[in-house]
């Protein structure tokens, strides 16, 4: 046993150890409809709550490029009414629930919580909607003029909102990642018709294509009742072949620069990754932790508190099923030359090869992320939405890996992989210029 | 199985909520204490909360940057030392100064809580506001402002504010560029000493408490000394502008922010667990009237929605949205429309039935685990009510009649008294 430590700022070398922690584990069951819907159940009694959660397979990296934005509206569309139940909304709001949901380039996940004595409200709406939509006109026509305002509200009334927009076709030039979930053209989301919704329907939403998660005050026997009593009787369905180009490898920088009346400049870079089940995930992870995690981050500290270059600056790694891409992002301060911030952020990236200091700051970050998940898991939502996703990986038993995998990270495994990801060759630069005079 | 009649199961009522009642007691020093025992992981939640909020200051901006301050070097331990150690022990901390009160919030692992007092104490007790830190910081906030003021619901929202609550109150009045040159270490260490004492906080702890969470707490802050300085000087309260219908245009906007509303009755009011109940009918959640019409019948925006919030010295309620630029004046006129149906037309039983279920379902989440919990103990206990309040609006979800909604409509929503603002281009 270490003594307890005294208020000391001298961290390196004491007895880390003592800093690991009893992780809870993550109890569940896991079991399979006939119809090939896959069932992932936790109890957790501490709650009246239940969090239900579908994933569905699809997300708009299946998308066809001339109908981009599909997945998202479908997203929507899933809220208008199915075969029996006219409204999902209002059932569900009668039982006390609340329910959401996302998509993005891999899934589109649903997700609510319901008081546990109303559970059975959440598999006759869930499973309804599964069974089959009622693809009314008038809701498909309301919902397009949704996502347009939406479309605007994010990505054209926002300043900085259309970065993005720019960013992914300079970095993908193949895969479908190159446009965003919302749509690369709205006139894709103004033109599509209810024949391609039906099509889109019947070759992505099936029980063979999606994954159930219950977590909360739900007993594993009542929830592989209900499960077999709702969604056992829907029939599996043909689903389309998922077979996407591989983006090909990058050789050499792509530097684009807009310009537009925006108070300050702002820097983009992104660098291409593996795959998220690839095994340098975690390593690349906790890379963008020592970058950008909390305020003690190196690009925070060596770039906003000591240079004063930027005003705020982040970097994150994107959790994409296929190979994906490391995130820098940062708003300069006044006057600063673009040029300037820009080898100012590959100087703090290089700076990570460097020995000095960087084993209590790998500590720093690992105690952060084990903490962070601790606290994620205390929500059964969460709980329920990373069971599904691990699942879908292969493997729901990931959730209680994680932090192993994260504090399993070294040294040797960082420096390498900054190597072998930061390039010039393998980045794509987004310039966004301000022409504001000041 | 095959014949499985798809009609909705038997709709149970919500069970009755049991709200865990929060330990009170006092440091040695008189520090009111809280403590909430809920959870299952051993990990806290810890609150400090001071009556230092926008309300105290004299000039705009003080409040907050005094509170982003306090973890910007102590007599102790310089920012940095500070942020690193806080990130060290994997401790979130979280800063923030609002109307009436400002604060910190650190959620931890409980074997850190003894890091975390020593560190929590030197971050209030402590902060020696540093003159480099403060430009830097005033540097970057005029940046984030800059970029704020690009958007067209930050500007409706605090032209609203300004319109409710007057120019010159400090619920009301706007920010603007020359602010950021007026704050100085001397003004912060200032209001740090008059507003940041333990006469004017309390401690909310919530989570897994342990035997000896109590005598931590008293040990790292029952010591501390009452100055017992009179800081209750007059109070200022809001007074509305006269216009009422304010536009501020917005070159180059494809969608109109909209807010319409005005000054109510707060909490300690009677007639607020109804209102709230008539809130919820009209915007208060994703089955309301005006998300129902707006949006999922018209697909004006990509959301609609009205809250009612309390303050100290007032409460306001709020209709909000951003809406395409061709659709504005018409989500206008259907707003009014809404509100006039509610002041004339009884809610149908169905419909209150609705709202009731998911209202008595939404006090389920919240007092589900120890973080809602505390949030909903500290929103009552700010007012001087308890879960008394609590239990009062659950039966008022139940019992409030039609005629009711229709009265509280014609009281608190005439439209005459309502503040229209709009911001975007014409």
């Amino acid at each position: 046993m270490c003594p307890v430590q005294t208020l000391t700022l001298n961290m390196a070398n004491k007895c880390h150890h003592i800093l690991y922690l009893y992780l809870g584990m993550i109890n569940y069951k896991r079991f399979l409809l006939e119809n090939g819907l896959k069932v992932l159940v936790h109890e957790d009694k501490s709650t009246p709550l239940i969090a239900m959660n579908i994933l569905y397979d699809v997300g708009s990296r299946d998308e066809d490029p001339s109908m981009t934005g599909l997945a998202h509206l479908f997203e929507h569309l899933m809220f208008g009414g199915s075969v029996n139940i006219p409204d999902f909304d209002t059932p569900l709001q009668l039982v006390g629930g609340e329910n959401n949901a996302f998509t993005n380039n891999d899934i589109t996940n649903y997700y609510l919580t319901i008081p546990s004595e109303n559970i059975e409200t959440g598999f006759w709406l869930e499973s309804d909607r599964m069974l089959e939509l009622d693809f009314s006109q008038k809701n498909l026509d309301t919902q397009k003029s949704v996502v347009t305002e939406e479309f605007n509200q994010r990505y054209l009334n926002q300043p900085y909102g259309d970065a993005l927009l720019k960013l992914r076709p300079l970095a993908y030039k193949v895969h479908p990642y190159r446009w965003p979930t919302i749509g690369m053209d709205m006139a894709h989301i103004r033109n599509t018709n209810i024949d391609q919704i039906k099509k889109f329907f019947f070759s992505h939403y099936a029980p063979n294509n999606a994954i159930l998660a219950l977590t909360g005050n739900i007993d594993y026997d009542l929830a592989y009742k209900l499960t077999q009593k709702w969604f056992g009787p829907i029939d599996n369905r043909p689903m389309k072949v998922r077979n996407l180009p591989a983006e090909p490898d990058q050789t050499e920088e792509r530097i684009l620069t807009i310009e537009n009346e925006v108070p300050s400049t702002a820097l983009y870079k992104v660098w291409h990754i593996g795959a998220r089940k690839s095994h340098d995930f975690y390593t690349l992870d906790l890379i963008t932790d020592l970058l950008a995690g909390g305020e003690s981050g190196r690009l925070h500290t060596k770039l906003v508190r000591e240079k004063k270059l930027f005003s705020e600056i982040n970097a994150y790694i994107t959790a994409d099923i296929d190979p994906g891409l490391i995130f820098i992002q940062g708003k300069l301060m006044k006057g600063v030359d673009i040029q300037n911030a820009n080898n100012s952020v590959n100087d703090v990236i290089n700076s990570l090869l460097n020995y000095n200091g960087i084993h209590e700051e790998i500590e720093k970050v690992k105690n952060k992320f084990e903490s962070s998940t601790v606290f994620s898991n205390t929500s059964i939502l969460n709980k329920a939405a990373n069971l599904s996703f691990f699942e879908l990986l292969g493997d729901p038993g990931l959730i209680n890996d994680e932090v192993q995998s994260y504090r399993s990270v070294t040294y040797e495994m960082i420096t390498e992989a900054v190597k072998r990801y930061f390039t010039s060759s393998n980045c794509s630069t987004l310039n966004y210029i301000s022409t504001r005079k000041e | 199985m095959n014949n499985l009649q798809r009609i909705q199961p038997p709709v149970y009522p919500a069970e009755k909520v049991i709200i865990p009642k929060a330990k009170s007691i006092r440091l040695n020093n008189g520090i009111p204490l809280y403590l909430i025992e809920a959870g299952t992981e051993d990990i806290m939640r810890l609150e400090f909360t001071f009556r230092a909020g926008q309300v105290k200051e004299n000039i705009p901006l003080l409040s907050s940057t005094c509170n982003m301050m306090l973890s910007e070097g102590s007599q102790n331990f310089s920012s940095e030392e500070l942020n690193r150690s806080l990130d060290f022990y994997g401790v979130f901390l979280n800063q923030s100064a609002e109307k009436d009160s400002a604060g910190i919030v650190l959620y931890f692992l409980n074997k850190h809580i003894e890091k975390v007092l020593e560190f929590s104490h030197e971050i209030l007790f402590r902060p020696v506001f540093p003159e480099a830190e403060l430009n830097a910081l005033m540097k970057k906030r005029l940046r984030w402002y800059m970029v704020n003021r690009e958007k067209v619901q930050n500007l409706a929202m605090d032209s609203f504010f300004e319109s409710i609550f007057g120019r010159h109150h400090p619920y009301g009045y706007q920010i603007h560029e020359h602010d950021f040159e007026k704050i100085t270490p001397g003004v912060l260490s200032d209001f740090h000493s008059k507003f940041y004492t333990p006469e004017n906080m309390a401690i909310i702890i919530s989570g897994k408490i342990h035997s000896q969470t109590a005598d931590l707490l008293n040990s790292h802050y029952g010591h501390i000394v009452l100055k017992s300085l009179n800081n209750e000087a007059f109070v200022n309260l809001p007074a509305s502008e006269k216009l009422k219908k304010i536009h501020v245009e917005k070159s180059g906007t494809v969608q109109t922010a909209i807010r319409i509303g005005s000054m109510t009755i707060n909490k300690r009011h009677n007639d607020y667990p109804g209102l709230k109940v008539l809130d919820s009918i009209l915007g208060g959640y994703f089955g309301s009237r005006l998300m129902k019409n707006i949006r999922e019948e018209k697909g004006y925006t990509y959301g609609i929605s009205s809250s009612l919030s309390s303050l100290d010295l007032t409460g306001y309620k709020v209709i909000s949205t951003e809406v395409g630029q061709k659709y504005c004046q018409k989500t206008i006129e259907e707003i009014y429309r809404e509100i006039r149906l509610l002041q004339s037309v009884p809610v149908k039983k169905e419909e209150m039935d609705v709202v009731r279920n998911y209202m008595s379902g939404e006090m389920v989440r919240m007092f589900d685990g120890p973080f809602a919990l505390a949030e909903s103990f500290k929103s009552a206990w700010e007012f001087g009510l308890d879960n008394n309040y609590y239990y009062s609006l659950a039966e008022k979800i139940k019992t409030v009649t039609p005629d009711e909604i229709i009265e509280l409509a014609k009281t608190y929503y005439k439209i005459d008294d309502l503040y229209e603002i709009t911001v975007g281009s014409e």
